[in-house]
């Protein structure tokens, strides 16, 4: 559904290569004289038409996945010209062209060499984008990149992820010590009851923007499940690691977070440990010791405020 | 005896049709992608013009899953399905007074609260045990309906009591890719590969008064319940009145015939009723002999010998050679598995 949309995004784009790419067969058969079927050399027009083929195919997979932008201009016009070039090339093997006429030859070889000069100045764009992106993505990811591990409420990385994310942190550092802190919000479900589970999807987004802002860049948050965080922190201490979840849950104490004319305070618990067994364990570990607090007392309601 | 089957249209459309559409629409899900090879449209689903059929409840559900993709959907269904707004039920559930008075409401009219799965529980002295039956047979949708009725009942019971309650929970079913979601939807409590989907709370906490208790309003409610109930011509499901019947004449050592008979129906329309859900006789007996064998060994304490009696078995060889056909293991190793398990729950002590 996204990637419809996106291409929607692009329809006069689209619309314009494919009236260009007709008008070229117009052209060729107006300006040249068809060769006869003997003389087709088949090598030539697979692997031409091929060419055109695939930069039209890779432009159009290119365009699904972007927004509009420069970068994706810039892709968009390269691409489109060497599919056009490789295209018109393709449409010599079938139309006679006179030698003098210099546009047929202008069209084949320039139009391809533009495209790739486009398409160059695209990918240091891009790349430039990509180091950006990267810096808002530090803390949700760290050493590799999985776009499956994404979760789509809260554009933090998963169970899945998390779990990968220890096992290297342990492999790659085995001296250092490396700290697993999980964070649960109090009374979450309450809020889905009396607000909405659209408003608990804002809860979890809010917090999960405030908990970003007070990690470091070498930490790496997580959305476990439901209402609970996990953050894994890279050469800290558990002394560290216990100060700074004290901190993160009273940073999201001190949010305000707004709900349907009433300002809600959000409370979480939190357990620390070093991480020193296999994922599976620690974390099923450190959820029970997250929940064996919260079995024995009646919980409180909701501490709203008026706006 | 009355029964319906999986193609008859007898659910209402804006009970469990509806609660999936909405939480699809909350995750931009396209209507058509859910509705697909349902037969039904999204208008006449929310305002409640039409039945469906707990078949196309499956199908619903099945594409539902499929288009959201994501490791919570199954518990994020499960969240908001108790107490629903399912008339008075609801409205009853809403107000009972503790544990015990849920859980009776929830089986007596599971047809309408939860009619995929049939809930079932048995006291015990120091554990009582919330066991779920599958209704119409859905195996392959079976782990996500258990997770789904499981987080209700789990999220429902922590509502209203204003408590989390300490439950376990045993699974049917191999070790789950991401327990990470059973740990905080459900508890960390947590045992894969038992024979039973069940959940099992200390008795004790059935009778702590929850704080929005009304005996009166319950009351009420639960009366208009049972008359809502037999206006709207409820009957249990097929599989749910098989289990009943052959659970109360297990000792008679059953069979089809008398089964067809007792359903007024003939024997081989009760054998391709069976086989429209995915079952035969055969497969329902065991299943109920296994489920009472069990219930034998840890609430009555009877050894192989006594079981395979009440049973009708003529030895314990014979029996413990069935025992090891229907789950795979003999008895004696699935209670050493059970002690493992459980170290500290007593389950010899339910009654």
């Amino acid at each position: 559904m996204l990637k419809n949309s996106m291409l929607r995004l692009h329809r006069n784009f689209i619309i314009a290569a494919c009236v260009a790419l007709i008008s070229f067969i117009f052209l060729y058969a107006y300006m040249g004289t068809p060769k006869p079927l003997i003389k087709w050399k088949w090598m030539d027009i697979v692997g031409e038409g091929g060419t055109s083929a695939m930069s039209g195919l890779w432009l159009l997979i290119m365009l699904s996945s972007r927004p509009k932008g420069l970068v994706t201009r810039l892709f968009a016009f390269g691409l489109a010209s060497i599919m056009l070039g490789s295209w018109a090339d393709c449409l010599d093997e079938f139309f006679a062209i006179p030698k003098e006429d210099i546009w047929d030859n202008l069209l084949e070889s320039m139009l391809v060499f533009a495209g790739m000069l486009i398409v160059t100045a695209g990918m240091y764009y891009w790349r430039e984008e990509q180091f950006t992106l990267n810096e808002h993505l530090q803390k949700r990811e760290r050493l590799f990149r999985d776009h499956r591990a994404f979760d789509r409420v809260t554009q933090l990385s998963n169970a899945d992820y998390l779990r990968l994310q220890i096992k290297l942190e342990l492999d790659s550092h085995p001296g250092k010590p490396c700290a697993l802190v999980l964070l649960d919000i109090d009374q979450f479900h309450l809020i889905n009851r009396q607000y909405g589970q659209h408003e608990g999807d804002k809860v979890l987004q809010a917090v999960s923007h405030m908990l970003l802002l007070n990690l470091h860049n070498q930490d790496v948050l997580c959305r476990y499940a439901g209402d609970r965080f996990a953050v894994v922190l890279h050469d800290r201490s558990l002394e560290e690691a216990e100060s700074l979840a004290l901190h993160l849950c009273h940073m999201v104490r001190q949010m305000r977070y707004c709900a349907q004319e009433q300002t809600l305070e959000i409370s979480m618990r939190h357990a620390c440990t070093l991480a020193d067994d296999v994922p599976d364990t620690l974390l099923a570990r450190l959820s029970k010791t997250l929940e064996a607090s919260a079995h024995q007392f009646t919980e409180p309601s909701l501490a709203t405020g008026v706006l | 005896m009355r029964f319906h089957q999986v193609a008859d249209t007898c659910l209402p459309a804006q009970y469990h049709a509806a609660q999936i559409l909405a939480y699809t629409r909350s995750r931009e899900v396209d209507d058509a992608f859910i509705l697909r090879g349902c037969a039904l449209d999204a208008g006449s689903i929310t305002q409640g013009q039409c039945r469906i059929s707990p078949q196309q409840y499956l199908l619903l559900l099945g594409n539902a899953l499929q288009a959201l993709r994501s490791a919570d959907s199954s518990f994020m269904l499960g969240q908001q399905m108790l107490p629903g707004h399912f008339g008075s039920v609801s409205h009853a559930l809403l107000q009972t007074q503790n544990l015990r008075q849920a859980l009776d409401i929830l089986c007596l009219h599971s047809t309408r609260l939860c009619p995929l799965l049939k809930p079932r529980y048995s006291v015990g002295q120091d554990f009582s045990i919330l066991y779920w039956m599958d209704s119409y047979g859905a195996p392959s949708l079976r782990p996500a309906i258990v997770e789904m009725h499981m987080t209700a009942v789990v999220a429902m019971c922590r509502w209203l009591s204003g408590r989390r309650l300490p439950w376990r929970f045993c699974f049917n079913r191999s070790t789950a890719r991401h327990t990470e979601q059973h740990e905080v939807h459900l508890g960390g409590e947590l045992r894969f590969n038992c024979h039973l989907d069940a959940m099992l709370i200390a008795t004790e906490y059935l009778d702590l008064p929850w704080p929005r208790g009304n005996a009166l309003a319950a009351e009420v409610a639960l009366q208009q319940a049972q008359q809502d109930a037999q206006a709207a011509d409820e009957t249990p499901g097929l599989l749910d009145a098989v289990y009943d019947y052959l659970l109360t004449n297990i000792r008679c050592t059953p069979n089809l015939e008398q089964l067809a008979a007792a359903f007024a129906v003939s024997p081989a329309s009760m054998k391709r009723y069976l086989a429209r859900h995915g079952t035969h006789f055969q497969a329902e007996l065991d299943q109920v002999r296994t489920h009472v064998a069990l219930y034998l060994f840890q609430s009555r304490q009877y050894d192989n010998e006594a079981v395979a009696q009440h049973l009708g078995f003529h030895d314990a060889n014979n029996f413990r050679r069935s025992f090891k056909r229907w789950t795979g293991v003999t008895p004696s190793l699935l209670k050493e598995k059970l002690a493992d398990d459980f170290p500290d729950l007593n389950l010899y002590a339910m009654s």
